[in-house]
């Protein structure tokens, strides 16, 4: 009986858990709906959600919402496939090789900190106005998160493990497969997070490279006409696009590292037994 | 629960992929055919040549010629220059002022042709309700304008018609939409800017012009211009595109209810704010012509006398007269 009712209270306090998330976006939409409703704020300066959300459905009818959007997703997973996975492996050269560090390192942490917005012309210049501008500059936006993640997390991986690894005389493939690259995947996973964010941030940058079509264009372009509602409509994609993104991320890391949890399980288990 | 997640998370993806497949699919449609030349058109919102794109003649008329049009959108004239300069655009649809500074910073143009002019839709925008009753009240308020395009030169102009010196009024250097933020809060007390945003405003913002380009002589006439090396080898090329683009205005001044149902559709602008852009200007293209060389020269030495530029420029060697 008692084993029942603990397991109906857990039952409902993970509801209330999976909810808690969305408690303060939810709150402010409802604010932001009735603030619009009593006109505390002005709708020309910002529509209310109403009208935010007729305005998508009015352009997902002419199709206008999911051409531009499945664009944008294109050029951001064809930019951060190419960055990240250029970032991985200068992160994993450089965390191997002393020699690579010393010649690679700084160069890409300077280069790291300019802004995006100051490439522009320069990749106007280079690679013109096409796809390829636009993907580039994604690309390098990814590329470093995942670059300085790998990095770090090669280099910081417990040398008693590699030692231990070494003296089972495990050749360098294996040492590297099973000892530092699983060492290393969950700092790995973090860059894949922080790169997915910084995919959506230099995208709408990049979308503003005479661009005809994407998410980033549709903002840019109501913007010169003040054209509130796509404006906030855009934000807000860009806000839950970048959610299901962290979502996917954070799935990946569990699914990658359930070794991990199960591990962690385990010491609780022993940690509970012992303290029985 | 954890294979359930799991394919969860792959179908997410597989998802993702196919989207992301679908706009791939998407940006390749416009992957010309190989047999026609490609020409790459530069046009903003509204301009000459988005008249040419919505109608859809003008690449019809093209293709038959052997050319295959493309049309690249810019946000400003500053940035579409930039894509001139390196190659990217042959043909660019610009205002009176960003040719000018594109000329002092060494960019290799050569001016094609002269469109029509938004003198009575480009000005200094005020509120109906403002102090500012006449010019000469500019003096020490705040006016927003943008560096390097024409509202720059209106400003000047404006100022000097009204005998006020450049420091009378508080230059608001301002984007187009931030600047429109600010006037709409009150944060600047006039606005030089040109249609269709004025019109906008003026509607939205129960404002009107104070001065509009028939008095400062701020005409923001249209242009084309192209990079030098191309215009000198594709005279022909640059004949068609006048008299297609020409045949596109003469349609666009006697069709203007159909020209105001596309442009609003397109532009999400109501036809209210379309109309009275469009009613007050005339829709032209011609080849150059000795008198808007003139006007352009006149950009540029009052440009270079107030150090906005710091070369002098002599326009007639950057045009191109095709008769």
């Amino acid at each position: 009986m008692e084993n029942i009712e603990t397991n109906e209270k857990y039952h409902f306090s993970f509801k209330f858990k999976n909810s808690l998330p969305w408690l303060i976006p939810v709150f402010l939409i409802v604010f932001w709906q009735v603030a619009c409703n009593l006109s505390w704020v002005n709708e020309t300066l910002l529509p209310s959600p109403i009208d935010v959300v007729t305005n998508g459905i009015k352009l997902f009818k002419n199709g206008e919402l999911q051409e531009n959007m499945s664009i944008s997703l294109y050029r951001a997973t064809a930019g951060l496939l190419i960055g990240g996975g250029l970032g991985f492996v200068l992160g994993f050269i450089n965390g191997v090789s002393r020699k690579a560090r010393l010649l690679f390192d700084s160069t890409i942490q300077m280069l790291r900190n300019i802004p995006h917005l100051a490439l522009i012309p320069l990749i106007i210049l280079w690679l013109g106005i096409g796809e390829s501008a636009k993907i580039s500059l994604v690309a390098l936006g990814c590329l470093f998160p995942m670059y300085i993640n790998t990095y770090h997390g090669i280099t910081s991986v417990d040398p008693k493990l590699i030692e231990m690894g070494k003296s089972y005389e495990l050749s360098k493939k294996d040492l590297f497969i099973k000892v530092i690259f699983p060492g290393a995947l969950p700092t790995i996973l973090m860059g894949v997070r922080y790169a997915l964010g910084v995919m959506w941030t230099t995208l709408i940058v990049a979308e503003t490279i005479s661009a005809s079509s994407g998410i980033g264009y549709m903002s840019t372009n109501a913007e010169q006409f003040m054209d509130m509602k796509t404006i906030v409509l855009c934000i807000l994609i860009y806000a839950l696009l970048g959610k299901l993104s962290d979502f996917i991320a954070k799935n990946l890391e569990d699914i990658f590292l359930e070794w991990r949890a199960v591990e962690r399980r385990n010491t609780d288990a022993s940690e509970t037994s012992r303290n029985k | 629960m954890k294979n359930l997640k799991k394919s969860f998370i792959a179908i997410l993806l597989l998802f993702w992929c196919g989207v992301a497949i679908y706009g791939w699919h998407l940006t390749r449609e416009d992957a010309g055919s190989s047999s026609l030349k490609n020409v790459v058109l530069g046009y903003q919102a509204g301009d000459e040549f988005y008249i040419s794109k919505i109608r859809g003649q003008f690449v019809k008329k093209m293709k038959a010629k052997g050319y295959n049009v493309k049309f690249k959108e810019f946000q400003n004239g500053a940035a579409m220059l930039q894509a001139l300069a390196s190659g990217n655009v042959d043909y660019a649809r610009v205002g009176d002022t960003p040719p000018v500074s594109a000329l002092a910073a060494g960019t290799k143009l050569t001016y094609v042709a002269a469109g029509g002019t938004k003198a009575k839709g480009s000005g200094i925008l005020i509120r109906k309700n403002s102090s500012i009753k006449t010019l000469a009240d500019l003096k020490g308020k705040k006016v927003a304008y943008t560096k390097g395009t024409s509202s720059q030169y209106m400003l000047l102009r404006a100022l000097k018609v009204a005998g006020l010196s450049n420091d009378d009024i508080t230059w608001v250097n301002l984007d187009s939409d931030a600047a429109s933020v600010a006037y709409s809060k009150g944060k600047v007390d006039a606005w030089a800017n040109w249609d269709p945003s004025v019109a906008q405003v003026e509607i939205t913002e129960n404002s009107k012009l104070l001065v509009d380009g028939t008095t400062t002589k701020a005409l923001n006439r249209s242009f084309i211009v192209s990079p030098t090396t191309y215009a000198s080898k594709n005279k022909t090329l640059s004949k068609l595109i006048i008299k297609y683009t020409e045949q596109d205005m003469k349609w666009a001044n006697k069709n203007h209810s159909k020209l105001i149902k596309k442009m609003s559709a397109d532009l999400k602008l109501s036809k209210k704010v379309v109309r009275r852009s469009v009613i007050r200007r005339t829709f032209s293209m011609h080849a150059m012509s000795k008198s808007v060389v003139k006007e352009e020269q006149e950009i540029a030495n009052v440009f270079y006398d107030n150090n906005i530029l710091t070369k002098k420029i002599d326009v007639s060697k950057h045009v191109q007269y095709l008769k």
